[in-house]
This record gives structure tokens, C-alpha cells and sequence, in this order.
């Protein structure tokens, strides 16, 4: 799985943020200031313009007074009544085409999904909640932008406003019953999905008589059995039972099955971890470049994407992590040794054997003692999680015997694992959450509640942004404005690139120029005043990207689908945040919408 | 401002403009007006004349351009103020989705009452606009007159104490208007304040205790229904045991004769004739207050 950022600890994302970025809250509070003084600008400029200097100025000051003595005037009631007809408007508006929509997804989902896929459940759950999400927002776009909208339209806004009811409460209360009306329809998809998924992939093997062999031991008693299972679902496993006919099915395809004797025969039961919530301890990345000098980064084997860098192969190039607080109590269901996971990406210079796959080694080393085990071989399968246990005994370079626990790891509980490329012009990339030591698995379901989540946060601050933006937009433009902030969310990474000059090619109107001149983007662009007048054009865009940027939810990030596709544990502190980015929301949005709405008249 | 005035305008104003801020049309000049406590308002005027932006203005529904409008002490823009108004408006604009008896609730619930007060309220106010029978029909089914009565309805559901109508009476039927003009009154009894505009000039003449008369915006008359109505140079004598010969001398020895005076003052015109003469004077000699002298005969 890839993961682009660190996910820091909850009170450190809130108050101090990571090196490069402010905390959550001072940059919440930073931006409220400026959209707060910029509101009163645009507001102030307006009402000069219209009424004059000081009358302007008056009644900017008592719509800010208002604004402020509302909000403590706030009503539950009224916020829970305006919310109950936003929840029967939507219902009227027959949000329930969504469920049937859902529904034909799955019937195709479960006719056109391959199930000899190497991961199934991960393109599965992958396209399923993939499918929830769009689905989900799509409602709650349709919902929010067009609703007060179309209170206006038929003047019913009239009989509402010329009650006690304050502004924020309908601002707020069609927030809360659009997004009551939202989480009862993502309930039902993430049921179905989750029943969809383990019910799809769900599925038995019987044991291939001809295929078992005894196992005896070393004195020649046997020991239990070895063999395969039949051909089901485009796969079979290896199999391991004991004397009683009793066992496991091994995992392939991302499951495992237990294996009973039942009518004589065994045979498996239903499959294991199809969906999996793996908690994985990320450590710190480092490098060995080929002649063993440090390194932050392996190096570049040319591909633009800049998340993995890469290790060269049979030199002394090593990709090296620290993990920190290691000891037996991590996971105390794997007996014996140390479970880690894997994922290399490999990048061959030359085909090499066909078939045969690039060979690296592990290496695992006491930072403090300098005491290192013997190179443990392994073969890389590309892209794909392996996941091993380090063994209890190791051998160390020097022949003695080693213990893990007790000469690896350092007396402040830390432990270097090494790994190296041994093929001469083949390379291996690593990211930093490429390894992990895998700790006591998560619970599969709370997991999946907890992505599902995810999809509401995100469904939340749509609908914030869409209920805000209809107080002052027709429907249509509404939903246009929300659908850009949607879509600028989600490419948000690119869009604070452009904004900050990272990315080659400059401003929106270089760009253009660029494109038009049919220039390369990275060339310099020659000096003259046509140049000058675009890059200056450009500044003003890119200050203004930059400051839109600020309030642009990151979509991307807010999603968790990938989790749970690649069958990882969501992190407690990533749910928090996003709960929190999901309030800070709905809290700057309602008062967005508040003063918007405040300066309509309604009866236009 | 005396606890007696309800609604004060203070050279309230409107223009509507429109999205570049140039001006469509002026729907009302400065005008200043007061409104008391336990009165009968009517506001008349042809169409166009401004009636409903002046309410919409009272209401906070529109910003003045100029001035501003005082109600309950309060500016129009504070909606604290709506706890004591109820408003019916041109036409009912409510929730089609909604049956009569979830309209109701709903909009009960937007103000500060018990849970009982509400279902109560809710249900008398049913039956007291007729519509018993539909109130678990849905008010697009509604027809005109019924989304009328269910509008009114809404518009008692807190038991305001100002209320504005406009046009109360349009849509309803002969038994609608009557109960319609009963329930003003009734209103009226209780001491609260109706200001209500309307084109049926011998329902407001029923009604109301004063009037304004708009025209194009501008106020042309405004004073107590029965002053206004009253022909000032007109004297009305009813007699009664006159002789021929009396009869026929009557304009020089009225009082010089043995009849019993039984009546003398001066007759009123309807509030038709005062209407239909205002607008005429206006639009003959517009920009100016039509009427200040009293209406005369010949008028
Ligand atoms: N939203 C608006 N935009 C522009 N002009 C408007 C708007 N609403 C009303 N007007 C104009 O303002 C003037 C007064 O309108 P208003 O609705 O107050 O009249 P009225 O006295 O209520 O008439 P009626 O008896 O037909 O209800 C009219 O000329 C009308 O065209
Ligand atoms: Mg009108």
C-alpha cells in the first residue's frame, strides 16, 4: 500500500503539525483569520459601494454583531426540526434511486469482477467501496446544492425566515439531515458491500487424496501429512495436516482455510481472511548508496514518481529501517519469531533468468552492538506483500549463535533490518511503509466500519460545502462550485505543485503559452515583456491558488479505501483527524453560510 | 417610542435592483407610518402599488434602500421579532410534501412551546380553518382556497400578536370571506394588531379601523376609515311629521318648524368611490399626496 505521508500521532497533527506544516488547529484558527478578514473586505467594499462610506460601514458592523449574538441564540429544537424536513425533502426527492443504483453495481460487480485475480478481495473491495464513495457524494452533492435553492425558487424560504428561526440554524439543520439522510444510505451500501465481498469470495476446497504424502521426523515416525487441495475459485493450496486429517490450507490468493475431516474426507472449511485489518509499526527509512556511504534516498531509476527510490543491485547498496520499542510483546500470537512484511519494487535492467525471480537478502542488526545475522535470502516477487517471520535463532556473521530478542535488539529496544538487491544490474525500490513489522491483526470488521467512516467525513464536508455554497448560488452553480472543490480536493497535492512552482511548466497562463508554442515544460522561457507580463499574470494566480489551497479538503488523503483493499488496520490517530477535519468543516462552513445567506435578500 | 406603536416606518423605502445594481423600479417612496396596538390596518393600492413590499420590508424579507421599519421596537432585520408575528403571504408558499397536520408541527416547532401547547394548537387550528377532513392529505393535492386556509393556519400557529395578511381573502370562497372577516375581528377582540392589504374594498371598509391608500409607491391617503369616508360639505337630515308645505320650504325654515329633528350629520361615500377617486386624482396629478382636504360631493 502506498502512503505517501507519515501519519502523525493525533495531538501532534492538532498542535504541531510536521516539519513542513503547521499544526491542524493554528492552521484552522490562521485560516479563519484570513477568510474572516477577507469576508469583511469583500462584505465592507460592497456596502460602501452601495450605501456609502458609513452607512457601508454600519451595516457591516451590525451584521457581524447579529452574526455573533446568533450563534449563542442557536436552537437545538429549531436545528433538529429545520434537519427532519431537510430528511423528508430528501427523502421526497427519492434519495432511494441511489440504493438501486448500488444494486446494479453489485450485479455487475458480480458478473464482470474476476475472481482468478492474485488478490480477489483486493479488487473487490477496491471497486465496491470505490463504487459506495462516488455514489455517496454524488447524493450528497445533489442534496445539498440544490435544496435551499429550491426553497427559494418556490418562495417557501419565506414562511422559515419570517419565523424565530436564525440563518446558522437552517444552514446547519439542512447539514444534519442531509448528512442523517446520507449515513442511513452508506449503512445499508457498507452492509451490503461487506456481505457482497465475503459472500462473493467465500468458498470451500476438498483435500486431493493422490496428492498426500506422510511426514515423518527425524526418528522416522510420521508426523502428520503434505498435499494440495482441489482446483476451486481458479486457485488451490498447499496443505498441511496432522495425523488426524486435521490442518490448514496455506495461504494463497490472500486466504487461508482450516482443514477438517468430515464424511471420511477432508476438506476445507470457508475461507480465512479474505478481508484482513494487518497493524502494521512503520520504522525510519535510510540508505546505503554502493559504496556504503549514508544516504537519505536509494537512488532514481528514472520514473517520475519520487516516492520509492532504489537500491542497485549485488554492490553495497542497502535499504536499511529502524524500528524502535521491539520486543516479544509486539505480537504475542506469532510464537517464536518476528513478523514482518515486505513489498519490493523491482526494477530490471536486463531480463535475467525468464521465470525466475530477482534474489535480495535481509539482514537484521543491533544499531548499538553492530552485531549482525547472516544474510537471509529471499526471492522478490514484485509489488507484492511477503510476509515472513524473522526466526527466534539466527546465525550471526561471525557463525555464533545469535537470539533475536536478546543480541539484535538494543537496550533501548531498537533493531535495524537490512535489505539488499544480490543480482548485479537489477534494483529494488523501497518506500518507507514498504516494511513493517505486522503486530497483533485488528479486527476486519471494525476496520471496515471504520474506511466506511471515512466515506462519511468526506460525504459530511460536501455536504457542508454544498448546503454553504446554495445559500447565496442558484442550484446548478452550486453544485458547479462543489463539484470544482470536489475535484480540486482530490488532486489537491497537484494543485498546491502548481501553486508553489514545484511543478514544471509554471502558472495556469505558462502553461498555456507553453502549450500554444508547442515549448517543452521544462526549457526556460526567453526574457522578454511578454514573458514578464505572463509571469507576473501568473503570480497573481498562483497567490491566489495557493490561498485557495488553504481551504481545499485533501480528498485523496481523506480516503481509506486503499486500507482496506491492501488489508491494512486504519490508524486510530488518521480516524481522528479525520472526524476532526470533518467538524472544522461543518463548524467554518455553517458560519460561512450564515453570512452568505445573511447578506441575500431573501425576497429577490 | 410609545409601547402603544407596533410597526413604525421612518422614510422606508425600497428600489429593486438588479444584478449590477441598476434600478428596475422605485415599488416605494419614503414612508412614514404608525401602526397600534389592537388596530385594524388596511393597506390598499392598485396593482404594483407597493403594498406587498412594504410588508416584505416590515417583515426583514427585503432591505430598505432608505430608512427603516420598526417593529415591536425591534428593526425589521431582527428576527427575535417573529416569535410575535404571524405572516400569511401572497400566495402559500409551503412544503408540498408536507400534510396539513406535519406543516403545522413543523412550523410549531420553530417556535419556543411545549410539546402539548403544539398538538393542541395544531389541532384546533385545523378545525378552526375547515380542513378536518384533509389534514392528512398531502398539500399538493391542496386546492387554492384549501392551501389558503392551511397557510393561515400556519400563519396563527404561534398566537401572534401582530399579524400580517396579504390578500388573506383571495382564493376563498363566500363562506371563506365571511369566516375570514370574522376571524379578523375576532383577532381584533382579543387585541391584537392585523395589518392586511387587499383588493376587496367592502371587506376592508367592514374591517379596518384605518387604512392607507398606495399608489405607484407613494402614500395618497391614510386616516380612520369612518373620517375618511365622511362628506365633509354634505349635511344628511333625516325628518320625521313634515307637511307637504314643509317639505317644500325645507331649506329656508327647518328649524322654524314643529318637525322633530331626528338626524343630522353628513352621509359617507364607500370606500369604492374613496378609492377610485384617489387613484384618479394621482395618476391626474401624480407626486402629490392626493387628498389632503376631505373628500367632497362632487368628487
Ligand atoms: N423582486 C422584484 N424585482 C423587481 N421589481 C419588483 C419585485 N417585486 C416587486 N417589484 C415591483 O415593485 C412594485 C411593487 O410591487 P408589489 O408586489 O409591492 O405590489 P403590490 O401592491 O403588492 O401589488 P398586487 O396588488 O399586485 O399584489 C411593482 O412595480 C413590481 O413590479
Ligand atoms: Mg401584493
Amino acid at each position: 500500500m502506498v502512503l505517501e505521508q507519515d501519519i502523525l500521532p493525533y495531538f501532534q497533527w492538532l498542535w504541531s503539525g510536521s516539519a513542513d506544516s503547521l499544526g491542524a488547529l493554528p492552521r484552522f484558527l490562521l485560516v479563519s483569520l484570513g477568510v474572516g478578514l477577507l469576508g469583511l473586505l469583500v462584505g465592507y467594499s460592497i456596502a460602501a459601494a452601495r450605501h456609502g462610506l458609513l452607512r457601508g460601514g454600519d451595516i457591516v458592523y451590525r451584521t457581524i454583531s447579529n452574526g455573533v449574538r446568533e450563534i449563542f441564540e442557536t436552537s437545538p429544537r429549531r436545528v433538529l426540526a429545520l434537519a427532519g424536513l431537510a430528511m423528508k425533502e430528501a427523502w421526497r426527492r427519492r434519495v432511494v434511486v441511489a440504493l438501486i443504483v448500488f444494486f446494479i453495481i453489485l450485479v455487475f460487480a458480480s458478473w464482470f469482477l474476476k475472481k482468478n485475480h492474485q488478490d480477489p478481495a483486493k479488487l473487490y473491495i477496491s471497486f465496491v467501496l470505490t463504487a459506495t464513495t462516488y455514489l455517496v457524494l454524488g447524493i450528497a452533492l445533489l442534496l445539498s446544492a440544490f435544496s435551499l435553492p429550491h426553497d427559494f425558487k418556490t418562495k417557501t424560504i419565506y414562511t422559515i425566515v419570517t419565523k424565530p428561526v436564525r440563518l446558522g440554524e437552517i444552514v446547519l439543520g439542512r447539514i444534519l439531515g442531509f448528512t442523517a439522510v446520507g449515513t442511513i444510505l452508506l449503512a445499508i451500501m457498507g452492509v451490503c458491500s461487506y456481505v457482497f465481498v465475503n459472500r462473493s469470495l467465500d468458498h470451500t476446497h476438498t483435500v486431493e487424496q493422490s496428492s498426500l504424502k506422510n511426514v515423518s521426523d527425524a526418528d522416522g515416525a510420521v508426523i502428520g501429512k503434505d498435499g494440495r487441495t482441489s482446483l476451486n475459485s481458479y486457485h488451490r493450496h498447499e496443505v498441511e495436516l496432522d495425523t488426524d486429517g486435521q490442518g490448514v490450507a496455506l495461504n494463497n490468493y490472500g486466504h487461508t482455510h482450516r482443514v477438517v475431516k468430515s464424511g471420511g474426507k477432508e476438506v476445507t472449511l470457508g475461507a480465512d481472511g479474505i478481508m484482513n485489518a494487518r497493524v502494521p509499526q512503520w520504522g525510519k527509512l535510510t540508505f546505503l548508496d554502493r559504496q556504503g556511504v549514508p544516504k537519505a534516498r536509494g537512488i532514481n531509476v528514472g520514473s517520475e514518481w519520487t516516492y520509492r527510490s532504489f537500491v542497485d543491485g549485488a554492490t553495497q547498496a542497502t535499504a536499511i529501517w529502524t524500528f524502535k520499542n521491539i520486543s516479544p510483546a509486539l505480537n504475542s500470537e506469532a510464537q517464536g519469531g518476528l513478523p514482518i512484511g515486505l513489498i519490493v519494487r523491482v526494477f530490471r535492467t536486463h531480463k535475467g533468468i525468464i521465470g525466475k525471480p530477482i534474489t535480495g537478502s535481509i539482514q537484521v542488526r543491533n544499531p548499538e552492538t553492530g552485531l549482525t545475522s547472516e544474510l537471509i535470502p529471499f526471492a522478490a516477487m514484485d509489488a507484492k506483500i511477503d510476509e515472513r517471520a524473522i526466526p527466534r535463532k539466527l546465525t550471526g556473521t561471525d557463525n555464533s549463535e545469535l537470539d533475536l530478542y536478546k543480541d539484535l535488539v538494543s537496550s533501548n529496544g531498537e533493531l535495524e533490518i537490512r535489505v539488499q538487491c544480490l543480482e548485479r544490474g537489477q534494483y529494488f525500490g523501497f518506500a518507507q511503509p514498504d516494511m513493517y513489522i505486522r503486530m497483533r491483526d485488528a479486527s476486519p470488521i471494525v476496520n471496515y466500519f471504520k474506511v466506511c467512516l471515512s466515506i462519511w467525513v468526506q460525504m459530511v464536508i460536501v455536504i457542508s460545502i454544498g448546503v454553504a455554497g446554495s445559500t447565496l448560488l442558484s442550484g446548478p452553480v452550486a453544485m458547479l462550485f462543489t463539484v470544482s472543490f470536489i475535484v480540486l480536493g482530490f488532486f489537491r497535492p497537484f494543485f498546491v505543485g502548481v501553486a508553489q512552482g514545484t511543478e514544471y511548466g509554471g502558472g495556469p497562463v505558462e502553461s498555456f503559452y507553453r502549450l500554444i508554442t508547442q515549448m517543452n515544460v521544462i526549457s526556460n522561457l526567453e526574457d522578454n515583456l511578454l514573458t514578464r507580463l505572463i509571469q507576473g499574470v501568473d503570480w497573481v494566480y498562483k497567490t491566489f491558488m495557493l490561498s485557495l489551497a488553504q481551504v481545499l479538503p485533501d480528498f485523496s488523503s481523506l480516503s481509506t479505501v486503499d486500507f482496506a483493499a491492501y488489508g491494512f488496520n486504519v490508524p486510530a490517530d488518521l480516524v481522528w483527524q479525520d472526524l476532526t477535519m470533518c467538524l472544522a468543516y461543518v463548524l467554518g462552513m455553517s458560519i460561512v453560510g450564515y453570512f452568505l445567506f445573511r447578506t441575500r435578500e431573501v425576497a429577490r | 417610542m410609545s409601547d402603544d406603536i407596533v410597526i413604525q416606518t421612518r422614510a422606508l423605502s425600497k428600489v429593486y435592483r438588479d444584478f449590477w445594481g441598476r434600478q428596475k423600479v422605485r415599488a416605494l417612496k419614503p414612508l412614514d407610518m404608525e401602526i397600534h396596538r389592537g388596530e385594524v390596518f388596511g393597506l390598499l393600492g392598485p396593482n404594483g402599488s407597493g403594498k406587498t413590499t412594504t410588508i416584505k420590508l416590515i417583515l426583514g424579507l427585503l432591505f430598505p434602500t432608505e430608512g427603516e421599519a420598526i417593529v415591536f421596537g425591534k428593526r425589521s432585520t431582527d428576527v427575535s421579532k417573529n416569535e410575535r408575528i404571524g405572516y400569511l403571504p401572497e400566495e402559500s408558499y409551503l412544503y408540498r410534501f408536507l400534510n396539513a397536520e406535519e406543516t403545522l408541527d413543523f412550523y410549531g416547532r420553530l417556535f419556543d412551546m411545549p410539546a402539548a401547547t403544539r398538538s393542541e394548537r395544531v389541532d384546533s387550528l385545523i378545525k378552526m380553518v375547515g380542513l378536518d377532513k384533509a389534514r392528512k392529505r398531502q398539500l399538493q393535492e391542496y386546492s387554492k382556497g384549501m392551501t389558503r386556509r392551511i397557510g393561515l393556519a400556519q400563519a396563527l400557529i404561534n398566537d401572534p400578536e401582530l399579524i400580517l395578511l396579504d390578500e388573506p381573502t383571495s382564493g376563498l370562497d363566500p363562506i371563506g370571506t365571511r369566516e375570514m372577516k370574522d376571524m379578523i375581528l375576532r383577532l381584533k377582540g382579543e387585541g391584537k394588531t392585523v395589518v392586511m392589504c387587499s383588493h376587496l374594498l367592502a371587506d376592508v371598509q367592514d374591517v379596518c379601523d384605518r387604512i392607507a391608500i398606495l399608489h405607484q409607491g407613494e402614500l395618497k391617503e391614510l386616516g380612520r376609515v369612518d373620517t375618511l369616508l365622511t362628506v365633509a360639505d354634505v349635511t344628511q337630515i333625516r325628518a320625521r311629521n313634515l307637511t307637504p308645505e314643509c317639505q317644500n320650504e325645507i331649506r329656508e325654515v327647518i328649524s322654524r318648524n314643529h318637525g322633530e329633528l331626528m338626524e343630522m350629520d353628513n352621509p359617507s361615500t364607500t370606500l369604492e368611490e374613496l378609492f377610485l377617486s384617489i387613484v384618479r386624482d394621482s395618476e391626474a396629478r401624480p407626486g402629490r399626496r392626493a387628498n389632503v382636504e376631505p373628500v367632497t360631493s362632487d368628487t
